[in-house]
């Protein structure tokens, strides 16, 4: 379980987050909405101790990230963008570098990246230096590695950006399986109908606010629209009305 | 604690190991160095051993042929060809009498004094002379029935207390400076991979975001540095042992031999430098923004080392400086190749010095890496 309260942030004179409070529930899927520039990477690296909040905490299984970020940051996965991949590595050695990092031993490892390898199907390029990949195969082998060590919470950054359909299939059945299992997935993104599709609980933000969140069917409920996305631009189009 | 260095340690190791373009880098240095500094030293060494022939215009020859026949001996000759360089020696009309007549002969060198090139062979003419008149002085005591002994009222004599070793001081100030900049340059483009290119390539937001503390990751990322440092450093001495082997050092009475246990004493007193020089890679790489930005901040900073070390070299300072790290250690260097005892003194301080930078070093990387502004390079 992932909660945020009350982050604060001012990054070079503008608020990135401005009192952003939200939580992502274990066995739930929670996406985290919002434009370009409303603050969706910056909360999730605060969530990740990256970042120093001004104001307010974020809270992992009722761990304090700035009170204990390493025991915060052994119940998480990160899928990180960009990617930060090791162009010198295989996939199977940069997955089980950070399996091993993640405190598993070499041979807990070694086993669960075989594993991950044959469940993402990437078999065919697991030992092959990642110089020279194309998205889709540093996204699959970025995402290996946020869930190789199964953690209890799992933050995806823009985790569809560049995957092809077959891909996107594979992901969404992994990110369902992954529910099913209890897990606390969090994800963000600017892609409606992947969200539309997946998530439990939606938070919309922008201008690093939370300006609504809810269902899917929740929010366009509340809008009166139809569609996700169309309650997506009313939700943001209100919040510029009022900012203006 | 340590499990977690160890495993970033380990993925460091294969990392700069396949990164072809940085071994390559140090490997030229280790392997050119002492071949480069073998072929100078032997050119050097031609030259210092067996003078030129010098060549004048020499007037008036015939009217002293004894002299003249003096002078060929010592090299010194008269030519007409391009290479005679601008000394005239002339020999005056009436020299054949005064000769036979007992007085002073005129002999008149016109030459440039002022021409620092010329100075050289100018004085070696004069000198060339002078030992041609005492000898002749000598012949017409002798044959007047007197001691030419009374004509040296001072009998000096220098005793050269030199071993043949030490007279190679400049020889050996280069040896050992080109063999402990090899310790900064072998591992200097992995330094620079490992910190400001992971933070270009956007991995190192992912490793913070792992369950490992910033000290953790410097402290492996500079032991990673500095076992190439020692590689390149063993690699530079075994070259140099065989390089430098190959120089016909007996022309100056001296020789440069590396042996084992010079080879085994360098490569621990190396040690802790290696730890210096690659917190000092790191730290120097995140302070600067980008990977061309670290690329020149080193450059620069890695003028601080090589200008210690010259200093060694060539003696300046020597006192002073022989307490500071390099320094010391190249000193210790040199007194081993001597055939000297280690000076422990300036080389124990010397070391807890450079390992006191170490840890400054290492501490200040991983407090900047907690900031924001360094890690995402705002």
């Amino acid at each position: 379980m992932i909660k945020v309260h009350n982050l604060k942030k001012q990054i070079a004179s503008v608020d990135a987050m401005d009192g952003l409070s939200f939580s992502a529930e274990n066995g739930h899927i929670t996406g985290l909405l919002g434009p370009n520039g409303a603050g969706k990477t910056t909360c999730l690296r605060t969530v990740f101790g990256l970042l120093q909040a001004d104001d307010g905490y974020a809270e992992i299984d009722g761990i304090k990230v700035h009170e204990d970020p390493m025991a915060a940051k052994q119940q998480l996965g990160l899928f990180p963008d960009p990617c930060g991949l090791y162009e010198r590595l295989t996939p199977r050695e940069y997955i089980e570098f950070y399996a091993q990092l993640s405190g598993m031993t070499k041979t807990a490892a070694k086993a669960a990246t075989q594993r991950v390898i044959e469940q993402l199907k990437m078999t065919d390029i697991a030992d092959r230096r990642c110089q020279g990949f194309s998205q889709g195969q540093r996204m699959k082998t970025a995402l290996a590695q946020a869930i190789v060590h199964q953690p209890r919470n799992i933050i995806l950054d823009e985790p569809t950006r560049g995957l092809d359909v077959m891909s996107t299939r594979v992901l969404r059945e992994l990110l369902l399986m992954l529910k099913e299992q209890g897990h606390c997935v969090l994800f963000s993104s600017h892609v409606m109908q992947e969200v539309a599709a997946l998530c439990d609980h939606v938070v919309v933000m922008a201008k690093g606010k939370v300006v609504a969140q809810g269902t899917p069917d929740q929010l366009c409920e509340q809008t009166g629209k139809a569609s996700l996305e169309e309650a997506f631009i009313v939700l943001i189009g209100s919040d510029e009305g009022i900012a203006a | 604690m340590m499990r977690q260095v160890n495993i970033l340690f380990k993925k460091e190791l294969l990392d700069a190991y396949r990164d072809k373009r940085s071994v390559m880098a140090g490997l030229y240095y280790a392997f050119g160095a002492p071949i480069v500094m073998c072929l100078l030293f032997s050119i050097l060494l031609q030259q210092m051993a067996s003078p030129e022939a010098l060549k004048i215009t020499i007037e008036g020859a015939d009217r002293a042929p004894n002299l003249v026949q003096y002078l060929d001996s010592a090299e010194i000759s008269h030519s007409d060809a391009d290479d005679v360089k601008p000394i005239r020696l002339e020999i005056s009309e009436d020299y054949q009498q005064d000769m036979a007549h007992g007085r002073s002969a005129t002999v008149v060198i016109v030459a440039d004094k002022s021409d620092s090139k010329l100075i050289k062979s100018v004085r070696r003419l004069e000198t060339a002379l002078l030992r041609y008149n005492s000898e002749v002085a000598g012949l017409r005591l002798v044959a007047r029935g007197i001691d030419p002994g009374l004509m040296r009222a001072l009998d000096v004599q220098t005793h050269d207390q030199a071993t043949p070793d030490a007279k190679g001081g400049l020889f050996l100030g280069i040896v050992t400076l080109s063999i402990i900049i090899a310790v900064f340059y072998s591992a200097m483009n992995l330094g620079i991979d490992t910190s400001a290119g992971e933070r270009e390539r956007n991995s190192l937001a992912l490793l913070l975001s792992h369950p490992l503390s910033s000290m953790q990751i410097v402290l492996a990322k500079v032991a990673a540095i500095a076992t190439f440092s020692i590689l390149g450093l063993a690699l530079v001495l075994v070259v140099s042992k065989f390089a430098y082997a190959m120089v016909a050092w007996e022309q100056l009475g001296f020789s440069i031999t590396l042996d084992i246990r010079f080879i085994l004493v360098s490569l621990i007193i190396g040690i802790p430098i290696a730890l210096m020089s690659a917190s000092m890679l790191i730290f120097v790489s995140f302070m600067a923004k980008s990977f061309k930005e670290a690329q020149s901040y080193v450059t620069m900073v890695l003028m601080v080392p090589v200008g210690l070390s010259m200093m060694t070299s060539y003696d300046i300072a020597t006192e002073t400086i022989q307490w500071l790290p390099i320094a010391a250690q190249q000193y210790a260097m040199i007194e081993l190749i001597k055939g000297n005892a280690l000076p422990y003194a300036p080389l124990g301080v010397a070391s807890v010095f450079t390992l006191a930078l170490f840890a400054l070093f290492t501490y200040l990387s991983s407090r900047m890496l907690k900031s924001e502004k360094v890690v995402f390079g705002l």
